[in-house]
């Protein structure tokens, strides 16, 4: 078992990442892995895009045919596009139903592993030291505070290290962000150089 | 000796012979778009049925009753033989008597008084009601269910719309019915305790006798729902005309029966000019000329089906003279004078 330093710390990584990036978007990203992969759901997806197209092309061919002058070959095109339309909708709604199923799974782990260990891991080890404080370094209520609530006196209790973990991780996120967010901005001022002298002066003549 | 390839063995015969054949046959729609023929041809096929069948009701479902012109006969809500025919019955179905009829039979059992005040609010809301035509057609294709008075039965049926509606009626009551049936199950008992030992309703019914009735009534429309979707015992003419909107109608009417399971495998397609070769009449030969087009298309669609081609003749087809020499060609194809 590595070092439940590293665990906790670990585990307030991902839920921060989670926070940013966003959920549906990981869920996104981890559906289209898993649709890559050879399951038999990811054949029926193949499938229904290749039933897609042909419903294009049906349709293309319907719209060009006039049904004054070749009402057969029309009525023939109507009741191929109107089968493939009901076959289309029904796939569509069964691999809505498999995507939301899988959402579901992913968000249960996600919780159950995140939150959950959150929860947990103080629980059982919240008598366990993170670390020793220094001797003498903090006055008494320092100490108190930093082995709330069941750590023994003079060490880093599990519960102040995750919320250690917690704070520090968002405010280097957040200070991650303005940086991404400031150098993005200031690229794309370059892009653009403002036409101010030139405009001015014609103007003014 | 060669064997000779009858090619047109597999083309289907352009009769309704076919029809007159099937000896199973109980339930005959005729519909199409307004206008086409449908009474007449209803009226046709129901002459030809008649000769060859021990008893024939024709039954119009069409709010706009039209069995009585045709035949120059005045025809009611009770069956009543054709004139010159004694196996032929017609009946027009008319929703303001049958409604009357119900309440006047309520108003017997119950207090006299009290249905005279609200039997008149009823009625008007009844009549208001959308589908109160069909649901009385269907009424009386429950009673004719249950008795076998008539072989075949043909109903001349109302332009395309009100039909498609009405086909759906067993399957929408089946299911309305099985709900009532279900919540009868549940909350019976509960409300028989509310009501007392006789579960006397308000209005003076009993609760299980009503529970009994409908229950019943649902058997019989889930019997009608079976043989209407037996393709041995039911089956849709199409009417049409060769023009456009007729025939787009028409598909779409075939398409849908064949989504509700209801057999179809004859068109009569009406109204079909024949002019004289010298003729030199611009709208005939126009008129023609499109009509060839679109009956060269619905060949083309229709190539399982029995396609039937009837003339516009010169005069008005009514009463039982001119219907019977139209009937003729419903089974002997018109050869048109050369």
């Amino acid at each position: 078992m590595p070092s439940l330093l590293l665990v906790i710390f670990g585990i307030e990584l991902v839920v921060q990442l989670v926070n940013t990036i966003g959920a549906n978007t990981i869920n996104g990203l981890l559906w289209r892995i898993y649709l890559s992969l050879p399951t038999p759901l990811s054949l029926e997806v193949a499938a229904q895009r290749k039933k897609q197209k042909e419903y294009l092309a049906v349709r293309h061919e319907l719209n060009a045919t006039s049904s004054q002058d070749q009402f057969a070959k029309w009525a023939k095109l109507r009741r191929q596009h109107d089968k493939l339309l009901e076959e289309l909708e029904k796939q569509k709604s069964s691999q809505d139903a498999a995507r939301a199923s899988f959402d579901r799974y992913l968000t249960t782990t996600r919780l159950v592993s995140t939150r959950g260990l959150q929860w947990f891991l103080p629980f059982w080890y919240s008598k366990q030291p993170m670390f020793w404080l220094p001797a003498g370094w903090f006055p008494y209520y320092v100490e108190w505070f930093a082995s709330f609530p069941r750590a023994p006196m003079g060490s880093v209790s599990i519960v102040v290290w995750q919320m250690a973990c917690a704070g520090v991780l968002a405010l280097i996120i957040e200070a991650i962000l303005t940086i991404v967010g400031f150098v993005g901005a200031s690229r794309q001022k370059q892009k653009q150089p403002v036409p101010a002298a030139g405009a001015g002066s014609k103007k003014d003549s | 000796m060669a064997a000779l390839i009858n090619v047109d063995d597999d083309a289907m015969e352009p009769t309704l012979q076919t029809i007159l054949d099937q000896r199973s046959l109980r339930w005959i729609f005729v519909g199409g778009k307004g206008g086409v023929g449908k009474t007449t041809t209803s009226c046709s096929l129901a002459i030809q049925l008649a000769k060859v069948r021990r008893s024939v009701l024709l039954i119009s479902t069409d709010p706009a009753h039209n069995l009585s012109d045709a035949f120059s006969q005045k025809f009611g809500k009770e069956a009543r033989l054709v004139d010159g025919f004694d196996n032929l019955s017609a009946m027009e179905i008319d929703p303001n008597g049958s409604i009357q009829d119900l309440l006047a039979g309520q108003g017997d059992d119950a207090a006299g008084g009290d249905v005279g005040g609200m039997g008149g609010m009823m009625q008007d809301l009844a009549f208001a009601i959308p589908g109160i035509d069909e649901a009385m057609s269907f009424a009386e294709v429950l009673k004719q269910v249950k008795s076998l008075s008539y072989e075949t039965i043909i109903f001349d049926t109302a332009p395309t719309g009100h039909t498609l509606r009405f086909l759906q009626f067993p399957s929408v009551l089946e299911k309305a019915l099985a709900k009532v049936s279900q919540l009868s199950n549940q909350y019976g008992p509960l409300l028989n305790g509310f009501l007392g030992n006789n579960g006397t309703l308000p209005n003076g019914q009993n609760l299980t006798e009503m529970m009994e009735k409908l229950e019943t009534l649902r058997s019989t429309i889930s019997e009608v729902n079976t043989q209407f979707k037996d393709e041995r015992l039911t089956t849709f003419v199409c009417v049409c005309i060769p023009e456009f909107l007729s025939l787009y109608e028409t598909e779409r009417m075939i398409q849908e029966l064949s989504s509700y399971q209801i057999d179809t495998h004859c068109i009569v397609v009406n109204q079909l000019l024949f002019p004289k070769p010298g003729s030199d009449c611009e709208q005939c030969t126009a008129r023609r000329r499109m009509q060839k087009k679109y009956l060269d298309q619905i060949e083309e669609l229709y190539d399982e089906f029995n396609v039937v081609k009837m003339p516009l003749l010169v005069e008005e087809v009514r009463g039982k003279e001119k219907l019977e020499k139209f009937s003729e060609m419903l089974v002997k194809p018109f050869v048109p004078p050369a």
